[in-house]
């Protein structure tokens, strides 16, 4: 990338807190420029970044510790640089962004099926991940106690 | 009437499992449906039980072909987490592994199309080829398949001798040139098999988020070593090949362009190998002193984008997540529109041309 490309890019990126409404600025840590989404949903954020053609390129999915749910890390490319938005939720379900980028269905799938998590708004094809063939695989059984996947899991074992 | 064929998990034309189901009119695919996870070992969940020396050894063996590229981005992230910086000749014997990596990548996709292609004479000159980069490999590192080169702040092994070194990968950009890029860029068997199939528009290509060399043959001029340089690539000199096409022809060029680019990279490297150490510090990661608890790398390898969000709880030996996106994962969903429109008889080519990796995808 051009140093001119570059400084094209970071000014379209520090316009993304402006377009989405977001007060606070960009961190970066961690080789990644993150940004709190606050209040914007993930839909309003998949469609920002479709206008921006930002390369969609992950979701990280963290299962909390005790009873504080799930973190999604979204990640997308603009122009090599590295964007992430974390989404912490406690319910087993968010927004599906697959209508708006399709690049994003294996990764929903995956998540599913690893950690139980449903994407709203879509159908799952058969799981990706064949052990167990239960939603949760991926699931800490002493993390989330009484959680439907992890006794569907245990009641297989 | 249309009717189902399904292509695998274990068929001929398939060198790992994986399963396409082809909805067919005649002989005309309509459409199609991709199902992955033969290969899956629960590497990630596994890495959460391992320390951060074994945690290296583990995700080295997440892919057999560019087992360097996982451990280089692994270390990269881990390296971020402590703020340890790999020293110059480090950098640069990683930027000569990858660059090597590729190579051998590159030509053994080579001898698989041509296998694909019906043209076996050609299979055994890329993989006599092929054999030639796995022995300057062995001859860095000692291994073949798990090479063991990188750990947190630098390299295992020096290359000790770069000039014998220069002189083998300037034997094999020799043969390359002779044989491989000629014939196929030139012969009809080639072209005739290659040329308007399985077209991935990019438009598509975007939409899909693809990377790698699928991405350059469809018009996308990304490439991670130019966009956003690691190792030691912001001080190498070299072009990225982009074809518009976007069929298996193109796939086809743009990674046999991309050998060359790979020579020219290599040939730079060796030649200016600066001196110095190989790894910073006593060559430990302290986990005891991190100066943030989770990063992310990424790495161009031999077919697309690599990244690795590494997240460290202070204080514990193993890692509390490690996810990997391999270009595999975000290319694969991809064969579904390339096939579309395609005859039955070249799926076979099609799915292999974006040179999947399914133990990559499963992990």
């Amino acid at each position: 990338m051009t140093p001119t490309m570059t400084v094209i890019t970071m000014t379209v990126i520090h316009g993304i807190p402006k377009k989405l409404g977001i007060a606070h600025s960009w961190v970066e840590e961690g080789g990644v420029h993150w940004l709190a989404p606050g209040s914007v949903t993930v839909r309003e954020l998949a469609t920002l970044m479709n206008d921006l053609h930002a390369r969609f390129i992950t979701i990280t999915a963290y299962q909390l510790p005790a009873d504080r749910g799930f973190r999604l890390e979204y990640h997308w490319d603009l122009d090599g640089q590295l964007l992430g938005f974390p989404y912490q939720f406690q319910e087993k379900n968010f927004d599906s962004i697959y209508d708006l980028c399709e690049a994003v269905d294996w990764i929903e799938r995956e998540i599913h099926e690893g950690f139980g998590i449903d994407f709203l708004g879509r159908e799952y094809e058969p799981l990706l991940l064949r052990q167990g063939d239960t939603p949760g695989v991926n699931l800490r059984d002493a993390v989330v106690a009484g959680s439907n996947a992890v006794a569907a899991n245990q009641e297989k074992k | 009437m249309s009717y189902k064929i399904p292509m695998g998990p274990y068929h001929p034309a398939l060198e790992e499992p994986y399963k396409l189901d082809l909805i067919c009119e005649g002989e005309t695919v309509q459409d199609a449906k991709l199902h992955i996870g033969f290969n899956f070992r629960g590497i990630e969940h596994l890495a959460e039980t391992r320390n951060y020396i074994q945690v290296i050894a583990l995700m080295e063996r997440v892919c057999g072909i560019c087992s360097n590229i996982h451990t280089l981005t692994l270390c990269t992230a881990m390296e971020g987490l402590t703020g340890v910086v790999a020293p110059p000749r480090a950098q640069y014997i990683r930027t000569i592994m990858a660059e090597l990596e590729r190579l051998h990548s590159h030509v053994l996709w080579a001898g698989i199309a041509a296998k694909l292609m019906g043209f076996k004479t050609m299979f055994m000159t890329c993989f006599e080829l092929r054999e030639k980069v796995m022995d300057v490999l062995q001859a860095i590192s000692g291994n073949r398949v798990n090479y063991s080169m990188n750990r947190v702040g630098g390299v295992n092994r020096d290359i000790e001798d770069p000039a014998s070194i220069l002189k083998m990968v300037e034997a094999l950009e020799l043969e390359m040139a002779r044989t491989v890029i000629p014939i196929f860029t030139t012969s009809r068997t080639a072209t005739s098999r290659c040329a308007g199939i399985g077209v991935l528009t990019t438009e598509k290509a975007l939409s899909c988020g693809v990377v790698g060399p699928v991405a350059r043959a469809s018009g996308l001029p990304q490439d991670l070593r130019k966009a956003a340089p690691y190792a030691a690539y912001a001080e190498m000199e070299f072009d990225v090949p982009v074809q518009p096409a976007g069929d298996v022809r193109a796939r086809l060029l743009v990674r046999a362009l991309e050998i060359m680019e790979s020579c020219k990279i290599l040939r730079q490297a060796l030649a200016k190998l600066p001196p110095g150490e190989l790894f910073a510090g006593d060559g430990k990661f302290d986990f005891t002193k991190l100066i943030t608890t989770a990063s992310t790398a990424r790495v161009e390898a031999p077919r697309g984008e690599v990244m690795y969000s590494v997240s460290w709880k202070e204080g514990s030996r193993n890692p509390a997540r490690v996810h990997v996106r391999t270009p595999t994962f975000a290319v694969m969903p991809a064969i579904r529109w390339m096939v579309i429109g395609a005859r039955l008889a070249d799926t076979p080519l099609i799915q292999a041309s974006i040179d999947p990796c399914y133990s990559c995808t499963d992990r």
